[in-house]
């Protein structure tokens, strides 16, 4: 063990605090939340804030108010934030399960889409699932993904993948053209989960569908940690984060049909639940990195727990299947 | 999004913690404000006087927590509060509560006995609710010797609500000491009425005085916030609120929130004679008499209390215990809290004479008290706590709900008439905007 694991570096308490901005309940457009929990960057220490996780006492969305300002995304993405760590030794083990267990995931997603069928994956990050589809998927579906953040668009293009650098909002995409939507953990990190729903609601060809991945406010795991230590406040950039219900709510409002939106298994917001435990209290690093996602154990476990669970309909994550309706009405 | 309907402002009155509450969430509904202050500062009771010599002054011992600071965005500029607690200086020796109570067999076995006692009629008074709830021995001994000074009425005339607003869960406090001693935090306990109470909520304070806090939420709606502009009348049409009366100019109102004293909310309102029942409502004077001290830790807790009649006041507080930056390094500020009544001798006093006062009765639990002291300064407040007679009871209960006029809301510490901390003012303050946003949209 190395003295650095023992002595933690000291949090950053001298750099400066967010700009904050006030936020609403996405879902009502009201400002009427209510404190569920408070907490800080407990795995990149961005920042010396203190965040306050809301439930709007309407539909429950957890939402954070305030939030950091648009402009301050470079500063809570820091460049060793997990999801721009491309590289697959990293992750070793895990990271090869989680392509399996993923790759039969989003062909289920994909399942019932014909031959030539576009797929736009937005928040595509280094392409993960892209080039799952890619691999594993039918040959002639053309794939495309969107994501904002330049060095991950960078990577994924490295790969072989078409990707639209930017905000999908902005981008001038083909509208009625595309037959799979996906969001897969990047709702929760948005600032207008409204407009980016309304956006590829446009892009979807009408009967098209949007599959939408989300961590789910309503399960154990939150119930348990809800008070600070949750993993999927991920303080301070999950901004929303739904329930069933509540997901549900929001595509209505963005004129889509909810089909279904049932319950996924997770270990990550388990393992980080305890993680931000440990690193609330400063306990050594090396324990700390037990519970990361680089840790084979815990996730074992942590699978084990959530699959559980989710056969009882409460596992970590959201997995929603909303439908563009076939004739034209706007909400 | 909600979209701004009403083109007439909004006006509050008092540019405390709860006007600006008040006028922050009104004002990101998209609905026009004007915010009057009689004086040239802002934050009211939630203001901090700095004396130049290193010593910081808040009416009384303030201070907030994570949670609000995070709700209000100033979480980075505040620190931790190293400690808090409280004791009893009970026949000449402090006693912690809760669990130094424990020790003591005879609390002990009238508090059992007041337990099992199943036939207990419902308490009328304040005095029954405590002998009641603590039994005779505790509550004969310590909380109505306390109550009475603090409210300056016997605790037979006091209604029941006196000690509702306490906490009474021993288990729950159990509980929280303990998890503020496994995380190192000063969890709040007995703080916040209106949130849950949790084991991640602790005390915080911020750096430059409690006053920052109202600072930094004034900056958001400074444009429309008028000092030195006392509002002479709040204009209602009998049922409705209408307007306010300033400088003798009449301005039109779409509703009006108060953060006025209720007995000075009923003399301000015309054209009703339905907040009249108001004008009895009391409000306890108190003179805080804050004496420099050489050294740091003179008391056992950051609070003792002070139940013995001999005392002139019913505690003292050494601040810099919780808020080590309130004095400079190597001295101490300890606040002693007298109850008076306004014009009487107490609040009459001269300002040394008090300190003097003050000193000779500290002595008894700070034996070198005389060589250590270094000066006072006094505040006096006319209104420092509400006074829950039960006389007025049944008035007070429907003005919990509202102020019985359309449109006219009362809000904060003073305008709630409630004893409520520095939290409970703004989510209070907050769900009750929420209300007045559904009556005019």
């Amino acid at each position: 063990m190395s003295i650095v694991a023992l002595f933690p570096p000291k949090v950053t308490d001298d750099t400066l605090p967010l700009r904050l901005v006030p936020s609403r309940c996405c879902v009502c457009g009201t400002d009427d939340g209510e404190p569920v929990g408070v907490g800080e960057d407990f795995e990149y220490w961005t920042s010396p804030d203190t965040f306050l996780a809301v439930q709007c006492p309407d539909c429950k969305l957890v939402y954070l108010n305030p939030r950091p300002a648009v402009e301050e995304l470079a500063r809570i993405y820091p460049a060793e934030y997990h999801a721009y760590d491309f590289s697959a030794k990293d992750f070793g083990l895990v990271y090869k399960i989680r392509r399996r267990l993923e790759a039969r995931r989003v062909l289920a997603y994909a399942s019932g889409l014909q031959a030539g069928a576009r797929i736009l994956d937005i928040g595509c990050g280094d392409g993960f699932h892209l080039k799952l589809l890619k691999d594993f998927g039918d040959q002639s579906w053309q794939l495309e993904g969107v994501e904002l953040d330049e060095r991950a668009a960078s990577a994924a293009r490295k790969a072989g993948l078409t990707v639209h650098q930017g905000d999908v909002e902005e981008l001038d995409l083909p509208a009625d053209s595309y037959d799979l939507i996906l969001l897969i953990m990047t709702i929760e990190h948005v600032a207008d989960p409204a407009a980016i729903l309304s956006a590829a609601r446009n892009l979807l060809k009408p009967g098209g569908r949007i599959v939408i991945v989300t961590d789910d406010a309503a399960s154990p795991s939150f119930k348990m940690f809800s008070g600070r230590h949750w993993g999927g406040y991920h303080f301070p950039r999950h901004w929303n984060l739904f329930d069933r219900k509540n997901l549900g709510q929001l595509a209505r409002n963005c004129g889509l049909e909810p089909v279904r939106i049932k319950s996924m298994m997770s270990p990550v917001n388990w393992v980080y639940s305890y993680h931000n435990y440990l690193a609330d209290r400063r306990w050594p690093r090396w324990l700390q990195n037990r519970f990361t996602l680089n840790s084979t154990l815990s996730l074992t476990c942590f699978t084990l727990v959530d699959q559980f669970l989710t056969l009882f309909g409460c596992g970590s994550l959201l997995c929603g299947t909303l439908q563009k309706p076939l004739k034209e009405e706007r909400p | 999004m909600t979209k701004p309907t009403v083109q007439t402002p909004v006006v509050i009155i008092g540019a405390g913690l709860a006007g600006l509450t008040s006028a922050v969430y009104l004002r990101r509904q998209g609905i026009p404000v004007q915010v009057f202050e009689a004086s040239p500062h802002l934050a009211g009771l939630a203001r901090s006087f700095e004396s130049g010599d290193g010593f910081t002054y808040d009416f009384g011992a303030h201070f907030i927590t994570n949670r609000l600071a995070a709700a209000v965005g100033f979480s980075a500029q505040c620190i931790n509060v190293p400690r808090y607690g409280e004791s009893f200086w009970l026949k000449g020796r402090p006693c912690r509560y809760p669990f130094g109570f424990a020790q003591r067999p005879k609390f002990v076995a009238s508090a059992i006995a007041a337990k099992l006692n199943v036939i207990a009629k419902k308490p009328a008074t304040a005095a029954d609710w405590f002998r009641g709830k603590y039994g005779r021995a505790l509550a004969d001994e310590v909380a109505i010797p306390i109550t009475e000074a603090w409210c300056g009425a016997a605790a037979d005339s006091l209604s029941t609500a006196v000690g509702e607003k306490i906490p009474v869960s021993i288990l729950k406090t159990f509980f929280l000491r303990l998890s503020g001693k496994l995380s190192r935090k000063t969890v709040a306990i007995g703080y916040c009425t209106t949130l849950p109470e949790s084991a991640h909520v602790w005390h915080v304070y911020p750096r430059g005085g409690i006053g920052a806090l109202c600072q930094h939420m004034a900056d958001e709606v400074r444009d429309c916030i008028q000092t030195e502009s006392p509002v002479e009348a709040i204009l209602t049409d009998g049922k409705r609120a209408t307007g306010v009366r300033v400088k003798g100019q009449e301005i039109p109102a779409t509703a009006v929130i108060s953060t006025a004293p209720v007995h000075i909310l009923a003399k301000l309102t015309q054209g009703t004679d339905l907040l009249q029942p108001l004008s009895k409502f009391r409000y306890r004077p108190m003179v805080f008499v804050n004496l420099r001290m050489e050294g740091r830790g003179l008391l056992s807790d950051v609070i003792v209390w002070t139940p013995g009649k001999e005392f002139p006041f019913f505690r003292l507080t050494e601040t810099p215990l919780s808020m080590p930056w309130l004095a400079p390094e190597g001295k101490t500020l300890i606040t002693a809290d007298l109850g008076c009544q306004v014009g009487d001798d107490i609040w009459k006093m001269p300002d040394d004479e008090l300190g003097r006062l003050c000193l000779l009765h500290a002595k008894k639990l700070i034996p070198d008290a005389e060589s250590r002291y270094d000066g006072c300064r006094v505040l006096r407040t006319p209104l420092a706590y509400p006074v829950y007679l039960n006389e007025y009871e049944p008035e007070r209960k429907a003005f919990e709900k509202s102020t019985g006029i359309e449109r006219l809301y009362s809000v904060g510490r003073n305008g709630e008439f409630a004893h409520i901390l520095m939290e409970d003012v703004f989510w209070r303050t907050r769900r009750k905007m929420r209300q007045l946003v559904k009556e005019i949209q």
